[in-house]
């Protein structure tokens, strides 16, 4: 995984001699500005801003991006039961032939408590000691909707169950549960395109257990997840935004609320405006040292999943969200009033003309011309020359949960 | 009022003497002309009155005495010890009057006794209250062992004056004074005091004459005398004798049981563990047994006075009383006739020791002194041994206790006299005494004083009698162990902390030095290595030591556009010299012209003096500069500075225009700004043969001088003044008031100090901070061609980049402090909401960006924005209006090639023929690499 993607990590570090020759070059991440760590340097000049309608703002937003009570109870009840059939599975192994049961988890953002509303979908990944084989997978949701059904005679029936590449969905009309089916490791490298899931699936979903363990682990502070909830929505509602996994929300949240001198977490206005600074200052782009993956070997900088262009785009918009925002716009931004053309068209705020910002990127073409004319040249230029294709296999290696998570949109 | 100035040749033996005592080069001079005028205020006194009665005094007298006798001053003590009494008497006649209780009965003592003694004839000895102390008084006839060196200034008056008239005035004094500084030193920490050996003294006081009775065996290191010389053979030939000649001969300070404060009877070499215990001593037999056998030999004798011994660590400290000397001396009386009688005048001397040094002693006495004869050859000038004439006995038992007090014990009041009962015998007399508290018994009215402020009835007190008595803790041998542990870690700790702050203040230093060495570094740049490559690297550090562990970044594509593009913008041999030319031209000018001014007004001839021609660029220049002018405040003209982009260094292509501000001692008037604009062509055509035009510029505080030679650089020379700040801090009508009608424009004028005060601080802060200055060239270009950017002040821009370079970890490279630079524009840091730059040039806190619109923030944030993802996405050039570089030309491998190839080395020999520059890089990128291998 080293530096896959990412501007080189410095190849031929092992070379053993030292006879002059082409120079080698290592990759050292740039680190980005970042205000908050340096606030000792950049001493207030003025009186800070009225920071409470911005704050009552996001509460507000907050409130309504959190499912209700209702909501959370009938996902709850679904989750639970399908936890118990497949807990029962795992306690008798002789029930239910076509595959073993390792493991059952629940993972994903109903585990982690940012769940949104009108998004009642709770994920649990199921962990067979078997070969996932299509079939199996099938069976095994058809073993699960029959439990269902006699667990719940009335409601059961209700219950409508999908299988898909990643395993299969039970539905009811207020919630549903997405199972995720993969394997024990040993097993993945005896995956078979033709007779089983996807390897690199399979794979995503054992990341997204190793995700909800860290986040239970260091991400419990009610501010993350608040402003968890709030990055999705603004991701939901921002089209240039999109490309943001829900995992690289979670870190950016975290790291926007926890990572600076003091330890302490910083308020839900601080922090929203922080992550927007981050985004714009660059972090997550090219030549960035990003925020690295906790839950990966190595250091792999979260953001390399996106496209250089994606990256662009969302360094762009968060650009110009954080602009808006500074001329007082923070409703259009957090949904409250207006629309998402904040982003895209020109707007007024108090006399000030905000601009968007276009994108800087230029296409992969030209940039593949100047590589062969460069004879390989600069190296990192090849790593940012990356087909697209290559990026989305690293992609789906290391952040599962853009399917785990996908449709949450 | 009589004032008296030492002269100052009477001093010079005794500045010898302090010489050679190294505790006391660590003293103060001050200390040390107090340590050498001090006998004299004593003796002073003592001598007038003898000589007139009147307050007419020549002091020459005195002189001639103690010039005599200046053999003494070899016991460079005699002239410390009075020390603390100097002080004293500067301390105000309130110590004496008011604040020192030992005084006042002191004093009432003296006038007490004064009717009485005055009738006396010469030698009487007064009253049997006094008879301890007469016979200590015997001892002064004795030439002074070291004590007395120490000691009492008393004595030393004496001898000189031949006379000891009042002595009991003196003493109170005396022992006022040293009491005093008693307390005072000892509020200190004891060990402040400088360090002594008392051991070493007496044989420094040798050279005496010889003793006048030979008959005697006398043991001069014992202090015994034996009964005839067989004996006295046997003594010298003892253990105990052997021992102690050892002890003496090693210079061993005397064997201080405990290793606390302590009295010490130096005559029988005996040391008390308390004031009392030592009264209790010098009223003993066995003292008075020594002083006997010691006046007998016409020995010196010490006063009586305790000298405090105390050890810590192993530095002795004596500190002898000076206080009660002249109470010994009464007993002198045998051989010394005291014709004196004392009326009392009040005397206020003033005794000018030294310029600086004034005494101001207050004084109730008119004294007449008789001479009398020496009786012996005193080496001492003070101690020359007269025996001084006593008509004072009066030290009573209430001094006593302060004299003695010298350990800085408290002094503490009896408590519970009801419970001790007399018990008498039958003839109804008191025998003895039993204290019901502590069930002790005692006989000695003397033990009843001492029992009663002693801790353990106090103890015994408080615990059965009245809890709120105050028992001052006594520190056990542990705690005062642990006490000087305490003082001692502290001192460590003061010690470490004072090294480190010299380690700081070195490092700070250092930085000086390194900043001078990037200022020349850049300025050597700017004038010689502008044509290479070499040329671009920006400055460099200091070399030479050695390849550091620190990892440099290899030179990315970002560092090398910024380097090329820095380059580019960097000016022209040709520019730098013109501009250089019309500086120093200018510069001179200012000179001449400010010297033809001060010669027109000031009619005063003034010490010349350079206003600094030299470069002011420098911070230790400059300040040295500030410190000159207070010297010359005639001068209207003080010095020249330069400010801007020329004294930062960041002249860019194209920039021939620089400013200079002239510092006035007052505010600027438009009359003196026109004499200038007079003045100026005629200097200028002195420095130099180059045509110059010189133009005035009123409104705009300043004279522009522009040069007639291609390219034609000008120079703006702004007038301004402090002055003109501080007026801004106060009101604005005093302001109004006192500015002259024609005065120049004051915003100009606070300008141009600014310009001062940011140049000072460019020089500290971004001149040595890689990447700083090259980014700041860059981002000033930026301004001049993008109109967006050409809002942002070049001050604000400069404190911003300073600001993003120094937090942004060390060592950043250009590419990566250019970049930062962005970032931090587009993460908001100018934005509306943002905090704005706090100005440290500025007493209040002030926001450099505080111009902007928002509007002007807005497009700043956005094209700042856009600038980042263009550097992001390697198009820097775009930023940098350049076109894009080629990429170096390293052979390099393709990507799919399998890392092997390299190891054939058949790529690599076909790379012998790159380029001698790429071929240097190469290496350096090479070692680098070894370097970051992880």
């Amino acid at each position: 995984m080293r530096g896959r993607g990412g501007p080189p990590m410095g190849r031929g570090m092992m070379r053993p001699n030292f006879r002059p020759g082409p120079p080698f070059r290592a990759f050292i991440p740039h680190i980005p500005f970042d205000l908050v760590q340096c606030e000792s340097t950049f001493p207030r000049a003025k009186s800070a801003p009225e920071e409470k309608p911005f704050t009552e703002a996001l509460l507000k937003r907050n409130v309504d991006l959190t499912p209700s009570a209702p909501e959370q109870a009938s996902v709850l009840a679904l989750v639970s039961k399908i936890q118990t059939i497949l807990d029962n599975l795992v306690v008798t192994p002789g029930a239910f032939e076509a595959a073993q049961i390792e493991e059952v988890r629940q993972v994903g953002s109903f585990k982690k408590g940012t769940m949104m509303t009108g998004h009642n979908v709770a994920d649990i990944v199921v962990l067979l000691k078997t070969l996932p084989t299509k079939e199996a997978v099938a069976a095994l949701g058809s073993k699960v909707q029959e439990e269902l059904k006699l667990l719940e005679p009335i409601e059961g029936k209700v219950l409508t169950m999908l299988t898909n590449d990643s395993g299969f969905e039970m539905s009811s009309a207020e919630a549903s549960v997405k199972c995720l089916i993969t394997t024990i490791p040993p097993n993945l490298k005896k995956l078979d395109p033709e007779l089983h899931l996807d390897g690199k699936i399979m794979q995503s979903h054992l990341a997204a257990i190793r995700h909800s363990r860290w986040f239970e682990e260091n991400a419990q502070h009610s501010s993350i997840k608040v402003l968890i909830r709030l990055l999705k929505d603004l991701r939901n509602r921002f089209e240039g935004l999109q490309p943001l996994t829900p995992w690289i929300i979670e870190l950016l949240s975290h790291f926007a609320v926890v990572n600076h001198p003091s330890r302490q977490p910083l308020a839900i206005n601080g922090a929203f405006r922080r992550s927007l600074q981050l985004l714009s200052a660059g972090l997550f782009l090219p030549g960035s040292v990003g925020i690295a993956d906790p839950c990966e070997q190595g250091t792999v900088r979260v953001h390399v999943v996106m496209t250089l262009e994606q990256q662009d785009q969302v360094c762009f918009t968060a650009q110009t969200l954080l602009r808006v925002l500074s001329h007082g716009g923070f409703k259009q931004i957090l949904g409250l009033e207006g629309n998402a053309s904040i982003a895209t068209e020109m707007s007024v705020w108090e006399g000030v003309v905000v601009t968007p910002s276009d994108k800087a990127y230029e296409k992969i073409e030209k940039k593949e011309d100047e590589e062969e004319m460069e004879e390989d040249a600069d190296e990192s230029v090849r790593r940012k020359t990356c087909s697209v294709k290559q990026y989305q296999n690293i992609q789906s290696i290391c952040h599962p949960e853009t399917q785990e998570d996908a449709d949450e949109s | 009022m009589a004032h008296f100035v030492y002269p100052v040749p009477a001093n010079a033996q005794p500045g010898t003497a302090y010489s050679a005592q190294p505790a006391y080069v660590a003293a103060t001079p001050a200390q040390a002309a107090y340590g050498t005028a001090t006998p004299r205020p004593g003796q002073a006194y003592e001598s007038y009155p003898a000589a007139h009665a009147t307050t007419q005094y020549a002091y020459t007298t005195r002189t001639q005495v103690a010039v005599t006798p200046a053999v003494s001053y070899d016991q460079p003590k005699a002239y410390y010890q009075p020390a603390p009494a100097a002080t004293a008497y500067t301390a105000a006649e309130a110590h004496y009057q008011t604040a020192k209780p030992v005084f006042t009965t002191g004093a009432a003592g003296f006038t007490a006794q004064r009717p009485a003694s005055q009738p006396k004839p010469p030698a009487v000895q007064v009253t049997t209250a006094s008879q301890s102390y007469a016979y200590s008084a015997a001892s002064t006839p004795a030439v002074n062992t070291y004590t007395s060196a120490y000691n009492n200034p008393t004595t030393t008056q004496s001898s000189i004056s031949g006379t000891n008239i009042v002595p009991g005035y003196d003493a109170a004094v005396y022992s006022a004074a040293s009491s005093y500084y008693q307390q005072q030193q000892a509020a200190k920490a004891i060990g402040t005091w400088a360090a002594k050996k008392p051991g070493t003294q007496p044989f420094k006081a040798k050279p005496k004459g010889p003793p006048k009775t030979p008959q005697l065996h006398y043991c001069d290191v014992c202090k015994i005398s034996c009964a005839g010389p067989q004996t006295y053979r046997e003594h010298l030939e003892g253990q105990k004798h052997k021992k102690k000649e050892a002890a003496m001969k090693g210079a061993a300070t005397p064997v201080v049981r405990g290793g606390h404060n302590q009295l010490r009877c130096e005559l029988c070499d005996v040391t008390c563990t308390g004031a009392d215990a030592y009264a209790a001593h010098i009223r003993g037999a066995k003292h008075q047994k020594v002083v006997k056998l010691h006046t007998k030999l016409g020995k010196p004798i010490p006063s009586t006075d305790p000298v405090l011994v105390t050890t810590t660590g192993n530095s002795t400290v004596s500190v002898p009383k000076a206080t009660s000397s002249t109470i010994s001396a009464v007993g002198a009386g045998n051989k010394t006739v005291a014709k004196s009688t004392t009326s009392s005048v009040n005397i206020v001397k003033k005794v000018v020791a030294t310029p600086k040094i004034t005494f101001v002693g207050g004084t109730t006495l008119r004294t007449t002194g008789a001479k009398t004869e020496e009786v012996k050859a005193a080496p001492e000038p003070a101690a020359a041994a007269k025996p001084a004439e006593p008509m004072q006995t009066s030290s009573d038992d209430l001094k006593d206790d302060e004299h003695l007090n010298i350990l800085g014990e408290k002094d503490v009041a009896p408590v519970g006299h009801e419970y001790i009962e007399e018990v008498r015998n039958e003839q109804g007399k008191t025998v003895s005494f039993n204290c019901k508290l502590c069930e002790c018994k005692f006989n000695d009215p003397n033990a009843k004083e001492m029992h009663l402020k002693g801790r353990r009835h106090r103890l015994q007190y408080k615990k059965k009698v009245d809890p709120n008595l105050q028992v001052e803790v006594k520190p056990s041998i542990r705690a005062r162990k642990v006490q000087e542990d305490k003082l001692r870690r502290q001192s460590q700790k003061e010690d470490f902390w004072r090294r480190r702050e010299q380690e700081d203040r070195w490092r700070d230093e250092m930085r000086m030095e390194e900043e001078m060495y990037w200022e020349q570094h850049r300025r050597y740049d700017m004038e010689y290595m502008h044509r290479g490559p070499m040329g671009m690297m920006g400055p460099r550090g200091p070399f030479g030591a050695g390849p550091g562990p620190m990892i440099r970044k290899p030179e990315s594509s970002d560092d090398r556009h910024v380097n090329a593009k820095h380059a580019a913008i960097y000016p022209t041999e040709v520019e730098l010299q013109a501009v250089q030319t019309i500086v120093s031209a200018c510069e001179r000018a200012l000179k001449q012209t400010s010297d033809v001014l001060a010669d027109s007004d000031g009619p005063k001839p003034e010490e010349k003096k350079e206003i600094k021609k030299e470069e002011a660029t420098t911070d230790a220049k400059q300040t040295e500069k500030v410190k000159e002018e207070p010297a010359n405040t005639n001068r209207v003209l003080k010095g020249v500075m330069r400010v801007g982009v020329l004294a930062k260094g960041l002249l860019l292509h194209g920039d021939l225009n620089v400013n200079l501000v002239v510092l006035c001692s007052e505010k600027p008037t438009r009359t003196l700004l026109e004499r200038m604009a007079d003045s100026l062509p005629k200097q200028l055509a002195t420095v130099t043969e180059d045509k110059y035009e010189v133009k005035r510029c009123v409104e705009e505080a300043a004279i522009i001088v522009t040069a007639e030679k291609e390219p034609n650089p000008s120079c703006t020379i702004t007038l301004t003044s402090p002055v003109m700040r501080e007026a801004n801090t106060t009101e604005g009508e005093t302001v109004s008031v006192k500015d002259p009608p024609d005065v120049l424009d004051r915003q100009k004028c606070l300008a141009a100090l600014a310009a001062l005060r940011h140049a000072k601080w460019f020089q500290a802060r971004a001149t040595g901070l890689p990447s700083c200055v090259i980014v700041i060239r860059i981002l000033r270009d930026l301004c001049q061609r993008v109109p967006t950017w050409s809002h942002l002040s070049q001050w604000s821009m400069e404190l911003l980049v300073e600001k993003c370079v120094s937090s942004g970890g060390p060592n950043m490279s250009p590419g990566d402090a250019l970049r930062r630079i962005f970032e931090c524009i587009s993460s908001g840091i100018i934005l509306p909401g943002g905090p704005g730059l706090y100005d440290p040039c500025e007493k209040d806190p002030t926001n450099a960006l505080a111009s902007l619109t928002n509007q002007m923030r807005e497009d700043l944030t956005a094209s700042a924005q856009h600038a980042l993802r263009l550097v992001a996405f390697r198009q820097i050039h775009k930023v940098l209006a350049m076109d894009p570089l080629p990429p170096p030309r390293f052979p390099r491998q393709r990507f799919n090639n399998p890392r092997k190839r390299r190891h054939t080395g058949s790529g690599e020999g076909t790379e012998e023929g790159a380029e001698k520059k790429e071929k240097k890089e190469g290496e350096e990128a090479t070692t680098e690499a070894a370097a970051t291998t992880k």
